[in-house]
Order: C-alpha cells, then structure tokens, then sequence
C-alpha cells in the first residue's frame, strides 16, 4: 500500500525514521533537479538535496501541516540555493556544469535514441543551460518551478513572496531573454508558426 | 483579465500560454490573436521556446540519502565502493591474494626447461664440470615441492568470498570503463561527421556559388559579343 505524503509525514512526526526515509525517496529526484538547474553544479546539488532533507528532518516537530509537505521541502530548497548563490558571489551557472558526461547521457537514453539525436539533444541542452545563465536568479527560479516542476503561478508567488502579478512578469521577461538567445543561436526560428495551443507539464 | 484582451497584457498571455485562464480569457485572447499578427507570433514564439526548454536535464548522479540517526539527525549518501574503508578480512584477503600470486610467479619462473634445453645446459654444465646431473634433479625435485606447497594456498585464497568480490569489482571496473570509451568514442566519431558534414555543405555552396557567378559573366561576354557582331553587321550592311 502507498502511504500519502501526509500520511508518511504524521507518521515520521511519531518518530517512525522509516516513513521520513520513504518521503525521501519519494522527493529526493525532483529536489536534486531543482537544486542542479538553479546552481547549475552537480555536486553543490546533491549537498543542496542532503541539507533540505536533513533540515526538513530536524523542522519536522515544527511543521504545522498546513502547506504540502512537498512545497515545504521546495521552500527550504530554494532558500539553500539562495544561500548558495550569496556565498559564491558570481552568478551561479555561468559556469560549466561539473561531472557531466556524455557517456552516461547516452546511456540514459532508450535504444530508439540514434547519436547523431544525441548529439543534437546535448547541444540543445547546452543552449538552454547558457540561456539560463543569463536570467536573473528571481526569474530563472520563476522559469524553473513553472516549467520543470509544474507549480502554479499562485505556488510560486508563495514561495517566492511576491504577488501573483510579479510571477508571471518574470515568466514573460525570462521566457523572452531565452527566445532570443534561442534565437540568436539558431535553435528557433524567428518566425515560428503554430504553437498556439498551451503545454501543460506534470510535476516532476 | 477581462473578457478582452489588449495588446502588451503580459500577464494575461502567460495565463494563456500555462493554461492557467478561464475559458473567457481564453478565448478573448485566441479572438485577439486571429486579428493581430504580433501578438500571434509573440504567443507562438513564447510556446516553441517552452519547448526547447524540455532539453534541459539534469545529469544522472547516485542520491539514496537516508535518515540513519535520529540524535543527532544525520542524513548520508550513500557512499561510493572505493570511498568505504574497506574491512580487515578483506584487506588481509587482499594481502594473502597478492603474496600467493607472487610465490606461484616466482615458482613459474623456476620451472625447468624443455628437454631439449635441458640437455643442451647438463652438456655445457658438464663441460664446466661445475654442475651434476644428481644437482640438477635435486633442484627439480625441490622446486616441483616447493610449487605443491605453494598451490593449495593460491587455491585457498581463490575460493575465498573477498578474493571472488575483489574480482567482481575489478571486472565491473574495467567493463564500465570499456563501455564508457566506447561510448565516448561513438559520441566523437557522430560529432566529427556532423562537423565534416557541414563543412562539406559550406564548400557545396561555395563552389556553387562561384559557377554561378561564373555563369553569370560567361553570359554577359557573349551577350556583348553578340551586340558587336550585330553592330558591325549593320554598320557593313550600310556601306553596301
């Protein structure tokens, strides 16, 4: 039987270390993924992803039940990435990602996947991470928990403590910095046709 | 957002392109988009930029963290193989691993040669008169004993569970760093095909190009040469 996240959460609250490791399981992918496309280094990542969990263990008789366990987790996320950017002093994913080896990105990928989509799969990516660089941290962390995590414009302005308003202007500004250095690098045309029709994306 | 939509409402063009607007919304702005081409490009530029973004993925990397104790709370990763002290049996199993494999070398190296060579050496050892035959089989038997000796260590140490998991492990290393050259050697090989491709492509139009425009002057000499002809043709056709 799967145990909601309240479930396992009440359950941890009582002191039950196993129920909080299967919320670890359960969260640790989506954190790490945050944590990498806001700071942009595989491993400050993973140590981003172990102190959220740590810290949400620690906060755990204090959490009053009243937000989602997830968007807890999110939220003390966020504020170690925050802290990381602050200690670093330089904007955080201009720089190249560390570890990152085309081997095992093939290796992830199913045998349908020729090279030569690899190939071009990495490049993308590689133009999307520099797009990303450029944004300011509000409206990349803005662009990341929209399109990566799927929250809503309500989620993000309450994780990021700023008006509804404020979010979808740095969505707009942020998705129109990376449109034209998609652009600019040729991975869109400028002129583009269809696309009319809204995405929806499913929280990771 | 009212029931019409403006041009430059961006928030309202997020709304829409999120899916996060009521059906009223919705179709103010698809009304708008049908009669102003900016804001039809700008709305399809914005959605094809979200889906280049869908590229960008995180890479692969061990997590598994783990509450182990709750005072006070520590969480862990899990540790990679060669990182984690590696126990004494293990260590020892090691030792012993290493010793035996040097004392069978060793043996091997003292096995005695073909007879072939062996009658060749006994003949100079004679000449020398250093060496007896009785000495040489001596030697033989010792070493043949001192190898019976040595191999029911080796085989011990084989049959061990540390020396089969030190095996494992040096075989999965060396499988992944195999799989991983090959990977990485496919990866280049496609890269420098693609750069060669496009290389190829440039000369094309370049070459192409220049016929052109070599096409191009060919044409205007003829067409002038054609013109003097007529000339001269008409300017002779008068002074008959």
């Amino acid at each position: 039987m799967t145990l909601t996240d309240d479930e396992l959460v009440a359950r941890s609250m009582g002191g039950d270390a196993e129920s909080f490791n299967q919320l670890i399981l359960r969260w640790e992918r989506p954190i790490y993924a945050l944590a990498y496309r806001v700071i942009g280094r595989e491993e400050d990542a993973r140590d981003v992803c172990q102190e959220t969990f740590l810290r949400a263990f620690r906060a755990l008789p204090g959490f009053k039940r009243q937000a989602k366990f997830s968007s807890w987790i999110y939220r003390i996320a966020l504020n170690l990435c925050r802290d990381w950017i602050r200690r670093q002093r330089r904007a955080p994913v201009m720089q190249m990602p560390e570890g990152v080896d085309p081997g095992e990105l093939m290796a992830d990928q199913g045998p349908v996947e020729s090279i030569e989509d690899l190939v071009g799969r990495r490049q993308l990516s590689e133009v999307v991470e520099e797009a990303m660089a450029l944004l300011p941290e509000e409206q990349r962390t803005a662009i990341i928990l929209k399109e990566y995590h799927g929250m809503t414009f309500q989620e993000i302005a309450d994780m990021q403590g700023c008006p509804l308003s404020t979010v979808k202007t740095r969505l707009y500004q942020g998705l129109t910095v990376l449109r034209r250095h998609l652009e600019k690098n040729g991975r869109l045309s400028s002129k583009v046709e269809g696309a009319m029709t809204p995405r929806l994306v499913k929280r990771s | 957002m009212n029931e019409t939509f403006t041009c430059g409402d961006h928030g309202a063009l997020m709304s829409y392109l999120y899916d996060e607007c009521t059906p009223a919304e919705r179709r103010a702005i698809i009304a708008h988009a049908a009669i102003c081409g900016a804001c039809a490009e700008e709305l399809a530029a914005l959605g094809a930029t979200r889906e280049q973004l869908a590229a960008w993925t995180p890479p692969e990397t061990q997590l598994g963290f783990r509450i182990v104790s709750d005072t006070p709370a520590t969480v862990l990763r899990p540790s990679r193989w060669w990182q984690s002290p590696v126990p004494t049996w293990a260590q020892a199993a090691a030792a012993a691993l290493i010793f035996t494999t040097g004392v069978t070398l060793g043996t091997l190296r003292g096995t005695p040669p073909p007879p072939a060579a062996q009658a060749a050496s006994t003949s100079v050892a004679a000449g020398g008169a250093a060496v007896t035959r009785a000495d040489l089989a001596a030697l033989e038997q010792r070493l043949r004993a001192e190898m019976t000796q040595a191999r029911p260590v080796s085989q011990a140490a084989a049959a061990t569970p540390a020396y089969a998991q030190v095996l494992e492990r040096v075989r999965a290393m060396i499988d992944e760093s195999e799989q991983r050259q090959r990977r990485d050697l496919a990866l280049r090989t496609a890269e420098m095909v693609r750069d060669f491709d496009a290389q190829r492509n440039d000369d094309l139009g370049r070459i192409e190009r220049t016929l052109g425009q070599m096409d191009g002057t060919t044409g205007a000499e003829v067409v002038q040469q054609r013109q003097m002809l007529n000339y001269l043709m008409r300017v002779s056709q008068r002074g008959q």
